[in-house]
């Protein structure tokens, strides 16, 4: 089962595609959920999930925008993509009944 | 002011491998970080990356169960070698002094070659142990080393006599990172003639009632010996010798 965190940057990274790359998935994770995201939080994370085989990375071209520094891409693998569909399925089935889920449903 | 910031930002990155350092100091440029928090970003990246060192048990058994007590005994076991020597080629040294020790040169040689055996296979341990916590072992072997440097009080024999050890050690890690693992049949060559050699000490009771045998001192340096041959019978096989450093992360 994925952590909080895990699931967010998996789903961010899936979510940017062939765009993904540490500072994209850390824009997108603090423009979604208002938090800051630190860097250290986001490699070591990273590299988790890649060993557990749910990433898979590798580094990229140098821009100079980044100053001359290549990206770290990143892709979901497979399992990582089920992983996250697991999670969110867990999830879902944890909130049925849940007062905030029964309100939004009403109001929609 | 910024530039020196940058400065520091790049020398705390030099603590992390080359592509991540690229990755992480070209997000920060990306991203326009100020230099301080760009500072606290990288070594959050470092800091994480050691304490997820950590998690495992090998570094602590390298540098609490190897390092630190091997390098204190063998501290002991240099000195009683540098003994012997003296004992060979001056035998009226001895005389002066209260010590009792074993002579002759055959003495000389055993002590010799367990001090080299053990040195060598603790090395090896705590650097196939240790990998990337290296540091701390080392400085866990280092400090023991400073302090009895610094209170050494015997006029006939050098206090470097005490670091006899330290080059099959440094030797040994060196195998250690470099092979992680040994040729099964030459660890338990090494294992069984270093055991043998101790075989003498095992006879032998302890020189006070408060201190415990000397056998039961010297398992503490053996037992990297044969934490060796273990390595290398649950080794797969065929990859003895070519094990890479990324075989045990």
């Amino acid at each position: 089962m994925l952590g909080e965190f895990e699931y967010l940057l998996i789903t961010a990274a899936a979510g940017l595609g062939d765009e993904a790359y540490g500072a994209a998935i850390r824009e997108e994770i603090e423009a979604t959920t208002g938090r800051k995201c630190s860097i250290g939080a986001l490699y070591t994370t990273i590299e988790r999930l890649e060993n557990k085989g749910l990433l898979k990375t590798w580094m990229g071209d140098a821009t100079p925008q980044r100053g001359g520094r290549a990206k770290r891409m990143v892709r979901v693998t497979p399992k990582g993509v089920q992983a996250a569909k697991d999670f969110y399925d867990a999830v879902m089935r944890v909130s049925r009944g849940a007062s905030w889920v029964a309100n939004r449903a009403g109001n929609g | 002011m910024a530039s020196l910031h940058w400065s520091l930002v790049e020398v705390a990155a030099r603590l992390l491998d080359r592509d991540e350092r690229e990755a992480v100091l070209g997000d920060l440029v990306e991203s326009c970080e100020s230099p301080w928090r760009s500072l606290c970003g990288v070594l959050g990246v470092v800091c994480r990356r050691e304490v997820a060192h950590w998690k495992s048990w090998q570094p602590w058994l390298a540098a609490f169960g190897v390092a630190f007590p091997s390098s204190l005994l063998l501290m002991g076991v240099s000195l009683s070698v540098s003994w012997s020597y003296l004992t060979v080629r001056c035998p009226e040294l001895l005389e002066k002094s209260s010590l009792t020790l074993g002579s002759g040169t055959l003495v000389l040689l055993c002590k010799a070659l367990l001090l080299i055996g053990w040195s060598w296979t603790g090395g090896f341990a705590v650097g196939s142990l240790s990998r990337r916590t290296l540091w701390a072992s080392t400085l866990l072997c280092y400090l023991p080393c400073l302090f009895c440097l610094s209170r050494f009080r015997v006029e006939s024999v050098s206090r470097y006599c005490l670091l006899l050890f330290l080059l099959p050690a440094i030797w040994g890690v060196h195998q250690g990172l470099r092979i992680s693992r040994m040729k099964l049949s030459w660890a338990i060559a090494l294992a069984i003639t270093i055991t043998v050699l101790m075989l003498p000490d095992w006879s032998r009771g302890a020189q006070h009632w408060w201190s415990p045998p000397r056998w039961t001192l010297n398992w503490i340096l053996i037992w990297p010996a044969w934490y060796v041959v273990v390595r290398a019978w649950t080794s797969p096989r065929g990859t003895a010798t070519s094990m890479n450093r990324s075989a045990d992360f």
